[in-house]
């Protein structure tokens, strides 16, 4: 074949599986927009909005211990905190995870929390933290709510990816069905985060069997975790009937169609949704090595 | 529902693209538009520059001033000599300018400054016109020997017998003279060569080949006469130019034997005299220097003015008295904002929101675009230095905002403080960069800065002045600005444009980058 030739057919290789990824363009329009009316956001954007849809839904989530809607609020709840172990503070509208302060155990003699990684949050340091989510700081608005829930322990499964935080399961759900998932596992290069473009690193996971069969980091296939050497592939997650039930529920608590939905596996409680995003981002079509096309039409044809 | 959504588009498309096709074909077979004038014309600036040392005396300088004509419409023309007293005469077809004044010190200068909008005339000779018996006056004074034009010099007579010049319609005369004259060698001579020395020599410069084309010509029974003008060309130059023009059916046709123009000049030809004159006359022992200095640029065809009559917006800027500039900015921002439409959506290039680069190519349509980069830049700077340093404070997010706001009016009237005592002119016109402008990408950078850490503020930059120049570019062009005002119909199609894209579910280029490794099918 000669070179112009074999480009030809590179090239028309290339185009004909352009029909199976979703670009922004396509997913906005064929699935966020009729899906996601604009003015069921807030059911996305504020965490604490969603909770209260999945309380009355019963959908399992981290326990919430207290609110602040105010300034006024903040003093109490530090001292309703005061001598309690192990907890995550959030503004209710906050955004890849800024002005997310995680508190470990109450040291009673230090009067203060230590943090994970070293150094110590006293009660004065949460007070002026909530202070600053109440008055927006973390969430490029005028106000906000701040909240502390519990928090989780993750399974064994997900602390051996990544012992100093959380590894959450992204399972993307179109009306109610499971489209495609993986985990994001942060790396200290991503400042402990999970975010994608960050650094983070994605696994994916076999929606039928709950087995991870892909991972990805910076844009290249891995099989081990680059900082702790863990091995990604080939891992059985624990309660994955469970883990996807979860997730539908949580999509159906909410008045939006296509949703990704963040769930993390608790030690004892198993899972547990920790927050949904409207406009779920298209890079699990990387991590899991295959386009949104297909998956929906899969979704779509399920019973 | 979906598919009637993409059908309500596409027929809001169709519907918007016939509409504006069928209003231009309207304005153009029915109101007399011609799409021809939408392109802009060079406009020429033409200033005389005469020195001179005066010695305390008496001086008075003498030259020829253009008139509007057929073939150029001279405007603007202002005179910032001082100390001399213009004075102007109509001597035959030319105007004359004379500078007189009484004890002219050393080193005085004349200024004397004028718009041109030349046009190329091409004229097509009745091929079967024969010479008549006589002329009316005017022309046939043109007939007649001068001083270096000898007409009636055996030499002439027999040079046009030999070429049969002598005999045949007005046009076979005409052609055989500008074979002859046009053919002559090139010489690079400033001076004056007349009419018989060109024929001798068999060479001469322009005034030699100009002044035997004439001489034949009016020997041939053809009244014909010299021009004196000027070749516009953006600088400074002392050369003028001379060619013919010879009467036939009652217009003065011109040629060029030197630059080869049978019956047509280009463009750039001004015109400034008829005859055999001296573009110059001058006291004696002055010292008199001269210079023309010629500067261009593009403006409107007045022809696109006086045409277009439906909607006008260019009129009503006028009877309101609101510059050109605003009109054209205000018609270009739609094309500007489907411009960063088609970089956003098509192309995946992240800006500063829809419309800031427009705006920003708007501002720079004052500036200059390299100006407008080096404000965006110097605020960017700023915004990047007072955010490190005032996070410090812990401060909220719209005080900050007002910090760097006032950050931002201050540096950039530094800059220009600055400029001025460097002496860097140029820079001074950050200044003039429209604050609001600046304001609004202080905050988008802020904002993405903060919300998003500087690799994506960087990359949002990047793609905001990519987008911004590009915008720039179109905003900017005279003949798309002209072709909106005449046509305002056309901006129906950037909303037919803009309904196409909005349902365009294409990937963006820079996913076919980002998902190569899925589209490639190696993935697995």
């Amino acid at each position: 074949m000669s070179a112009a030739a074999s480009l030809r057919a590179r090239v028309r290789a290339l185009l004909s599986r352009r029909a199976e990824v979703y670009g922004i363009n396509r997913r906005n329009l064929g699935l966020v927009y009729p899906n996601n009316p604009r003015r069921n956001y807030p059911w996305a954007d504020d965490k604490l909005l969603a909770k209260e849809a999945f309380r009355a839904k019963g959908v399992p989530t981290p326990e919430t211990l207290v609110v602040c809607d105010g300034l006024y609020a903040v003093p109490g709840a530090v001292e309703a905190l005061r001598g309690r172990s192990r907890f995550v503070a959030k503004p209710a509208n906050g955004s890849g995870g800024g002005g997310i302060l995680v508190a470990g155990d109450w040291d009673p003699e230090r009067e203060a929390w230590r943090k994970a990684g070293g150094g110590e949050v006293t009660p004065l340091g949460l007070a002026r933290h909530l202070a600053d989510v109440v008055f927006g700081v973390h969430s490029n608005q005028l106000e906000d709510r701040a909240f502390v829930e519990e928090r989780v322990e993750p399974h064994a499964v997900f602390q051996a990816l990544w012992a100093d935080g959380l590894c959450d399961v992204r399972v993307v759900v179109l009306r109610g069905r499971p489209v495609m998932s993986m985990i994001r596992v942060p790396t200290a290069e991503s400042g402990g985060r999970a975010n994608l473009h960050q650094g983070g690193l994605g696994i994916a996971v076999d929606l039928d069997s709950g087995r991870t069969f892909r991972a990805l980091h910076r844009g290249l296939a891995v099989e081990r975790h680059p900082e702790s050497g863990a091995a990604l592939l080939g891992l059985e997650l624990p309660a994955w009937p469970l883990v996807l039930e979860v997730a539908r529920r949580a999509a159906l608590a909410v008045p939006l169609g296509y949703l990704g939905v963040d769930v993390v596996v608790d030690r004892e409680k198993g899972p547990l949704v920790l927050e949904i995003n409207a406009r779920p981002g298209l890079e699990i079509q990387n991590v899991n090595g295959r386009g949104l096309g297909p998956a929906l039409a899969r979704a779509e044809a399920a019973p | 529902m979906r598919l009637e959504h993409r059908h309500l588009a596409r027929l809001t498309v169709a519907a918007l693209v016939l509409g504006t096709l069928g209003l231009m074909v309207y304005k153009v077979r029915a109101l007399g538009y011609a799409l021809s004038d939408v392109l802009p014309v060079r406009q020429y600036e033409v200033t005389y520059a005469l020195d001179l040392d005066g010695h305390g005396g008496d001086v008075r300088v003498r030259t020829f001033l253009p008139s509007s004509d057929a073939r150029q419409t001279v405007s603007e023309e202002r005179d910032v000599t001082s100390g001399l007293h213009l004075s102007q005469t109509v001597d035959g077809p030319n105007r004359v300018g004379s500078w007189t004044g009484a004890e002219v010190p050393d080193r005085a200068s004349i200024r004397h400054t004028f718009r041109v909008l030349p046009h190329r005339v091409v004229y097509s000779l009745p091929p079967d016109l024969a010479v008549p018996d006589s002329y009316p006056a005017s022309a046939a004074a043109w007939l007649r020997p001068e001083k270096e034009i000898q007409v009636d010099a055996p030499e002439i007579a027999s040079a046009l017998a030999r070429i049969g010049a002598d005999r045949g319609t007005v046009v076979e005369r005409l052609r055989r003279i500008y074979d002859l004259t046009s053919g002559l060698a090139p010489r690079p001579f400033k001076g004056t060569t007349d009419a018989l020395t060109a024929l001798r020599l068999g060479e001469a410069s322009c005034n030699g080949k100009s002044r035997l084309f004439v001489a034949l010509a009016r020997a041939a029974g053809i009244p014909a006469r010299l021009v004196g003008g000027l070749i516009l060309e953006t600088g400074s130059k002392r050369t003028s130019h001379q060619w013919v023009e010879a009467y036939v059916a009652g217009h003065w046709v011109p040629f060029c034997p030197t630059n080869h123009h049978f019956a047509s000049i280009p463009e750039r030809y001004l015109t400034l005299y008829f005859g055999d004159e001296t573009l110059f006359r001058h006291t004696s022992d002055v010292n008199f220097q001269y210079r023309f200095e010629i500067r261009s640029e593009l403006v409107p065809s007045p022809k696109a003015k006086a045409s277009f009559t439906l909607f006008n917006v260019w009129g009503l800027f006028d009877r309101l008295k609101l510059p050109f500039s605003l009109l054209r900015t205000i018609l270009m921002l739609p094309v500007g904002a489907l411009l960063t439409v088609l970089f956003r959506n098509v192309v995946g290039m992240p800006t500063f929101g829809t419309f800031l680069p427009a705006l920003l190519a708007a501002a720079a349509g004052q500036t200059g675009a390299v100006w407008g980069v080096v404000a965006i830049l110097v605020v960017v700077a700023v915004v990047a230095t007072v955010r490190g340093a005032v996070s410090w404070l812990e401060l909220l997010h719209s005080p900050t905002l007002a910090i760097l706001l006032a950050a931002v009016v201050f540096t950039l009237l530094s800059t220009t403080m600055l400029a001025e005592k460097l002496g860097v002119a140029e820079l001074t016109r950050v200044t003039l960069f429209p604050i609001a402008v600046l304001a609004i990408c202080a905050e988008r950078f802020y904002l993405s800065l903060t919300e998003h850490g500087a690799k994506v503020a960087g990359k949002e930059l990047g793609g905001t002045l990519v987008v911004m120049l590009a915008c720039y570019v179109v905003m900017n062009s005279l003949a798309l600005q002209v072709l909106v005002i005449g046509f305002p119909e056309v901006l129906f199609l950037v909303l037919a444009a803009n309904v196409y894209l909005g349902r365009w579910v294409g990937m963006r280029l820079s996913e076919y980058r980002r998902f190569r490794g899925l589209l490639a099918g190696g993935a697995r």
